[in-house]
């Protein structure tokens, strides 16, 4: 009798989620088609979650706890709940087991309860998500009783143990009612993203690793449609990107990790997601969203609805929280859901770029700048090469061949970045480093332009860099500009460039322990190491600038917020050109990581990064980049 | 406008050669040569530019292409034999290193120099026309002196070129042997070489013609001219178009560098150098009206002070290269600093003169700011760290104790500053309250600024004594105190007032006033200016022959213009003998220096500037208790070593005295005196 209402309950309450779901798929699958190998995708899906997503969750060891206990316990006790109602009947054994798995899910519970009521995480949702402890309590302790009292023969009045059950199926309820609007949601989605990730490639079944923008067509593929450049509308974007957007738990980690919410900037990912999520629906608004709302912005002004414009002063998204992106992937980087947010924050950009060219801010003059003069202060191209004059760097011209080609990017029309530079070109040559230079021909890489939504612009220059790079013949391109480093290495392959681009970080370690470059002088101080997000985070690279400083002597601290999960100095994204103002300028706030080791000197590795930290006022460490540290400790004495 | 970077970090191309950035030196006469060569200390001193990234700094104003234009006596440089080339190539060397380029002036200097000296040559010109600067009379050139001279140019031309020099430009200015003939005021000639301004032309044609010949169209040769001789019987702004576009037009020349004047007399010559009581960059529109016409690339100098003037003069397209040549004897490293964006700390050239004033005297140039300058091969332009950190107390805030305190932080020290005053800057602050002399202050502001930079604690409104001191528990004393003035021993000195008194405005100049000047230095002759400005009636008295007799040339004639602009009675050869009292009024007593007969003034105000007396109660008072007794050793300090005794850790303290606190001299001597022996500390 209780067995057999227990199945009944499960089985209703599952009906009503798989409706549930299946009715939500209606809101994802509306968005545009994707290419997906569903086969492969369902196939890869466990080992995805038991891979990746469990490395992203175990970095948090207590969530990572709970999760399991809670998670394993309640799919286990609704297998075993179902397999009882369907096939084996109410065995005391099976009684005793189902105990067993509801005990592990109310441990869990506890901690999720611990958790929420204690420990008060402030980047956690409210809301649906505040009932969650009182179900996930409710259905594993009800039924905890139910399970002990028939394994033990059923002592316990019917009656009670009915309105236990009741109890119990209320409390699953509401957990299958998530499947809508709630925390199961993620379950549901979540699984199915995994399946079928836009970024099939970033797990472990793949490359591992998969950060490119990936290109846009600029030409529609069918004349007689006009055809929309980026996203204007939740329904612009693929359906398995609305799909993973539905998958998000509202955990905030995102919101832990963002530079821009940390320096108090109108975004927080969480919400921007969420925001997409509720823009998903035909009379949208933020009202519900539960959660810490963009700094400086309230919650319940924004409206919107799935064939609305996401982007607008009232829109679902304001334009400031779309320019106060940094490109870091930070979020990206500490999401247990693999949510993009990057790829979202650049397909919206793309559409206020191309199509309603409101870029905002210097971002716009940049960008014409560019267009005009394929650089973006719209200087004379010679003039990359000015501070260069004295040194009489080799160009490499059309048809001729070097081991090494030095990109030297857009930082070397920058006073600062040119010492940076310089630094490393007298490295190169202390080390006989045979290396050539474009000249005239190097362009901008088209990197700002692209994390703009300028598309065209980018796709304009890296067809042009990839054709001059092309009619050379080089074994390796080295640079000391992170950006440049991805938009070569991982971005130009699509249009038909394909090289090994090394980070001058790699090659100095490579100098310096092949006997090229010697240490006469070890630096001897305390350094504390910044990594560029366009290293670390897009290209994995933590190691070597790392074994760079400790080569050349240094004593090395370590930032709370470094390698993959450094925090960004805000000078990605074109965040310096759009510069939406928060309560704090980024580039403090990573200082004052930076402050907090005690470390004398701030050693980077982007140009970007130099200029970041270098416009800190105040008293702070000294900015070096790593170049400038390098020439210092292998200075040979004349 | 945007950074100075952006119009000044910008290379040049002419012909071949690449020149990094906008910023040059323009070739001078530092008086470093030897034997008529550039050696070490000539070298390391453009090699410092070099090394401060300057895009090309030349060398050699004025070097000799020929026996009777002497050059040596002045410690400059003959390029008239083959004996320079080797130096030339270990010069090239060096500047090259550092990723500048090397060039030097050659000239034949005509009748602008002196035929009592080295080999005793008459002077010539090209008419018999005396040159006043100079007192001196030339020889008309004739016809063998012509293809003498010219071939003399070709050779030091081909001697440049083989010596690895980037280029060389010849002077036609400041009435060298070429604008002799140009100008119609020394040029008299009724041959092809005078009347016309084509005739006139016609010589530095020839020579050109011949050096071009020589050394090939790919070497870079320029002109050194005036835009403007600005007399009325001389060349004027369009004469010297006309010249510019003649030279360049044929080829003869890839660059012009173009001043403004002359210098043939006293005052033309301070005005074609000219000092702080000038605007800055006052020719650059001559260079600007040459460069529209004459389609080279145009360089010009003429007190380019600032990063932000140059950069100006760039970007609004009135010359190619700017010359900032005083501004890197203050500072070679501006360049860098631009570069490395600490436009702060570029110790700016305040246009004192003290440079190229003792040159014109046979000495050596010398920054009244920056005591490495000059002696690259014994002082530091950037200090290194010590290895151990002391502590520093300096008592005084004039330049020598900021300097002191500057070079003891930049050595790692922990430095305290006490300064009795309630703004740093000593007698700085005195000197520059009279009228042009205010830039003296830029001194002062870098020297405090840096020292605020570098952490010093610096206490003003402190009066220093034994026990301020030691609470400091210093390892190094250093007494900067300065002096007091010196109020002289005559009888009846107690009724004069000092200078001090008058520019600090702690008395006002009224009625008539005799200013008593004992020194011959700016300090009377300014304080004697100040006053008339004010409306006093006044008179300046002393015994030397001349009215600021020791004040440099291209300072003394300012100070003569404005003294006799005010009506300014000037009386030379009498001394102060005694001042007496009449009514409220006061009578002085001047005596002839040479017939010792004496006249009374009867003036309302007596100011008397005899220098000053060391303030020395503090050393005094520390010098027994002190482990070195107040002694700096002269031969460490000479060597550039340690001073013997050293603060040994266990209590007690070295004790050094320098600049007027020692005895009375100048602010070179001051700065000099600490930067010499803080170094080593």
């Amino acid at each position: 009798m209780i067995a057999t209402a227990l199945t009944t309950v499960v089985l209703a309450v599952l009906a009503i989620g798989a409706a549930l779901a299946v009715w939500q798929s209606r809101r994802w699958l509306a968005g545009r088609p994707a290419a997906v190998g569903v086969v492969a995708g369902l196939r890869a899906l466990p080992g995805r979650y038991l891979v990746d997503v469990h490395h992203v969750v175990g970095r948090t060891p207590f969530n990572a706890r709970f999760h399991a206990l809670v998670a394993g316990g309640f799919l286990a006790a609704l297998a075993l709940l179902v397999a009882m109602g369907v096939a084996f009947g109410g065995s005391r054994a099976l009684w005793l087991l189902l105990a067993v798995v509801l005990a592990v899910m109310l441990a869990g519970a506890l901690m999720v309860r611990y958790r929420r009521r204690v420990l008060r995480p402030r980047e956690l949702s409210q809301g649906r998500f505040a009932r969650l402890p009182l179900s996930l309590l409710g259905f594993s302790g009800c039924l905890l009783l139910v399970a002990l009292d028939q394994a033990l023969g059923g002592v316990m009045p019917e009656a009670l143990a009915l309105v236990l059950v009741a109890a119990a199926g209320v409390a699953l309820s509401d957990l299958v009612w998530g499947v809508w609007k709630g925390p199961l949601k993620h379950a549901v989605h979540g699984a199915l993203h995994l399946a079928f990730h836009p970024r099939p490639a970033r797990f472990h079944d793949g490359a591992g690793r998969d950060t490119g923008l990936k290109p846009l067509p600029l030409a529609p593929a069918d004349e007689t449609e006009p055809g929309t450049l980026g996203v204007e509308r939740p329904v612009d974007f693929a359906w398995n990107r609305l799909l993973g957007f539905d998958a998000c738990v509202q955990c905030g980690r995102c919101e832990t990790a963002c530079p821009a919410y940390a320096a108090g900037l109108p975004l927080n990912p969480k919400k921007l997601v969420q925001d997409l999520v509720a823009a998903m629906d035909g009379q949208a608004s933020d009202a519900a969203y539960a959660g810490n709302p963009h700094p400086g912005r309230g919650v319940g002004k924004a409206h919107g609805g799935a064939a609305l414009p996401l982007v607008g002063y009232d829109a679902m998204i304001h334009p400031d929280t779309l320019w106060s992106c940094t490109t870091c992937r930070a979020c990206v980087q500490e999401c247990p859901m693999m949510i993009e947010h990057v790829d979202a924050v650049v397909d919206l950009r793309r559409f206020q770029t191309l199509e309603l060219g409101a870029t905002p801010g210097k971002a716009a003059v940049m960008l014409e700048e560019l267009r005009a003069t394929d650089n973006p202060g719209g200087r004379a191209l010679t003039r990359r090469w000015d501070w260069a004059a004295d040194l009489s760097l080799p160009r490499l011209a059309a048809g001729g061949s070097c081991d090494m080609l030095l990109w030297v990017g857009d930082g070397a029309f920058d006073l600062r970045v040119q010492r940076s530079l310089r630094a490393l070109v007298v490295l190169l040559r202390r080390a006989g480093v045979d290396f050539a230079v474009l000249g005239e021909e190097e362009l901008d890489c088209g990197d700002v332009a692209r994390r703009l939504g300028d598309e065209a612009t980018f796709q304009s220059l890296a067809t042009r860099n990839v054709a001059t790079l092309n009619a050379r013949r080089l074994n390796r391109i080295v640079t000391a500009d992170p950006h440049a480093l991805h938009t070569l290495r991982n971005e130009y392959p699509a249009f038909g460039g394909s090289w090994t681009v090394v980070h001058h970080t790699a090659l100095l370690l490579d100098l310096i322990t092949a006997g090229a470059l010697t240490v006469t002088k070890p630096v001897g101080r305390s350094v504390t190491f910044h990594d560029p997000c366009y290293l670390g985070r897009y290209n994995g690279e933590i190691e070597a600038p790392r074994a760079l400083l400790d080569a050349i002597g240094v004593e090395r601290r370590e930032m709370l917020r470094a390698g993959l999960r450094s925090s960004c100095c805000g000078g990605g994204g074109g965040a310096p050109l759009t510069d939406v103002s928060g309560e704090r300028r980024i580039p403090d706030v990573r200082m004052e990581h930076a402050r907090e080791t005690g470390a004398s000197l701030v050693a980077v590795a982007c140009p970007n990064c130099a200029l970041m930290l270098e416009g800190v006022v105040g008293p702070r460490p000294e900015v070096a980049e790593i170049a400038e540290l390098v020439l210092a400790a292998t200075e040979t004495t004349r | 406008m945007s950074s100075p970077a952006e119009a000044l970090l910008k290379p040049l191309q002419i012909k071949h050669l690449t020149i990094r950035n906008r910023v040059m030196s323009t070739s001078h006469a530092p008086g470093y040569g030897s034997e008529g060569k550039p050696k070490e200390r000539y070298q390391l001193y453009h090699e410092e530019k070099a090394k401060g990234g300057i895009g090309l700094t030349m060398f050699g104003g004025s070097s000799s292409v020929a026996v009777d234009s002497p050059a040596a006596p002045w410690n400059q440089i003959s390029v008239a034999d083959d004996s320079v080339i080797p130096f030339f190539r270990e010069f090239s060397d060096r500047v090259h290193r550092h990723g500048a380029a090397l060039m030097i002036q050659l000239t034949h200097m005509g009748r602008r120099t002196r035929w009592d000296t080295e080999n005793w040559l008459p002077t010539v010109s090209a008419s018999a026309a005396r040159e006043p600067a100079h007192r001196n009379t030339p020889k008309e050139m004739e016809d063998f002196d012509f293809t003498r001279i010219i071939a003399g140019y070709a050779a030091a031309a081909r001697r440049c070129k083989e010596g690895g020099l980037d280029g060389f430009e010849l002077s036609a200015a400041h009435g060298h042997l070429i604008d002799q003939f140009w100008s119609p005021s020394a040029n008299r000639r009724t041959d092809k070489y005078g009347g016309s301004l084509e005739n006139r032309m016609r010589f530095g044609i020839e020579v050109f013609e011949a050096i071009r010949a020589e050394v090939g169209d790919d070497y870079v040769i320029g002109m050194r001219m005036s835009g403007d001789e600005l007399i009325d019987d001389g060349l004027s702004h369009e004469d010297c178009i006309a010249i510019a576009r003649t030279y360049a037009e044929r080829g003869l020349i890839d660059f012009v560098n173009v001043l403004g004047g002359q210098a043939r007399d006293h005052l033309a010559h301070a005005i074609s150098l000219p000092n702080m009581s000038f605007p800055v960059a006052p020719f650059l529109h001559l260079a600007s009206g040459i460069k529209r016409e004459a389609g080279i690339p145009v360089f010009h100098a003429q007190r380019v002070t600032d990063l932000a003037t140059a950069a100006r003069a760039v970007e609004e397209g009135h010359v190619d290269m700017v010359a900032m040549t005083r501004a890197h004897i203050a500072d070679p490293h501006l360049v860098r600093k631009l570069m490395e964006g600490r436009l702060d700390d570029v110790r700016q050239c305040v246009g004192a003169g003290y440079c190229i004033d003792r040159i014109y005297v046979g000495g050596d140039a010398l920054c009244i700011q920056n005591a490495a300058t000059g002696r690259e091969r014994s002082m530091p332009h950037v200090i290194p760290k010590a290895e151990r950190k002391r502590r520093v107390v300096v008592v005084g805030g004039g330049p020598g104790g900021l300097e002191a305190a500057r070079v003891c932080a930049e050595r790692g020290h922990s430095v305290v500053l006490l300064e009795r005053n309630a703004a740093p800057g000593g007698q700085i602050g005195i000197a520059a309250k009279a009228t042009w002399r205010e830039a003296m202050s830029g001194i002062t502001r870098w020297l405090s600024q840096q020292v605020t930079k570098l952490g010093v604690d610096v206490r003003l409104g402190v009066e220093a004594d034994r026990a301020t001191v030691e609470a400091e528990s210093p390892d190094v004393v250093i007494l900067a105190t300065g002096g007091r003035p010196n109020r002289g021993d005559f009888k009846g000195a107690d009724l004069a007032v000092s200078t001090w008194d008058i520019l600090t405005g702690a008395v006002e100049p009224t009625g008539t006033v005799l200013m008593y000047d004992g020194t011959g230095q700016h300090h009377g002759a300014s304080c004697a200016e100040f006053m008339a400005k004010r409306g006093a009636l006044v008179e300046i008295a002393t015994p030397d022959r001349m009215v600021a007799e020791e004040v440099g040339t291209t300072n003394q004639p300012i100070h003569l213009r404005e003294l006799y602009k005010l009506n300014v009675v000037m009386t030379t050869n009498h001394q102060l003998v005694e001042i007496y009292p009449e009514g409220n009024r006061r009578v002085a007593v001047l005596r002839n220096e040479y017939t010792h007969e004496e006249e009374e003034r009867l003036v309302d105000q007596i100011v008397v500037e005899l220098g000053t007396l060391p303030n020395d109660g503090l050393y005094f008072d520390l010098k027994d208790l002190s482990l070195n007794r107040g002694e700096t050793d002269l031969d460490s300090l000479i060597a550039g070593r340690p001073q013997p005794v050293q603060a040994n850790g266990h209590g007690g303290y070295t004790l050094h005295r320098i600049g007027d606190a020692v005895a009375g001299r100048n602010i070179h001597a001051a700065i000099y005196d600490a930067a010499r022996l803080c170094k080593d500390i």
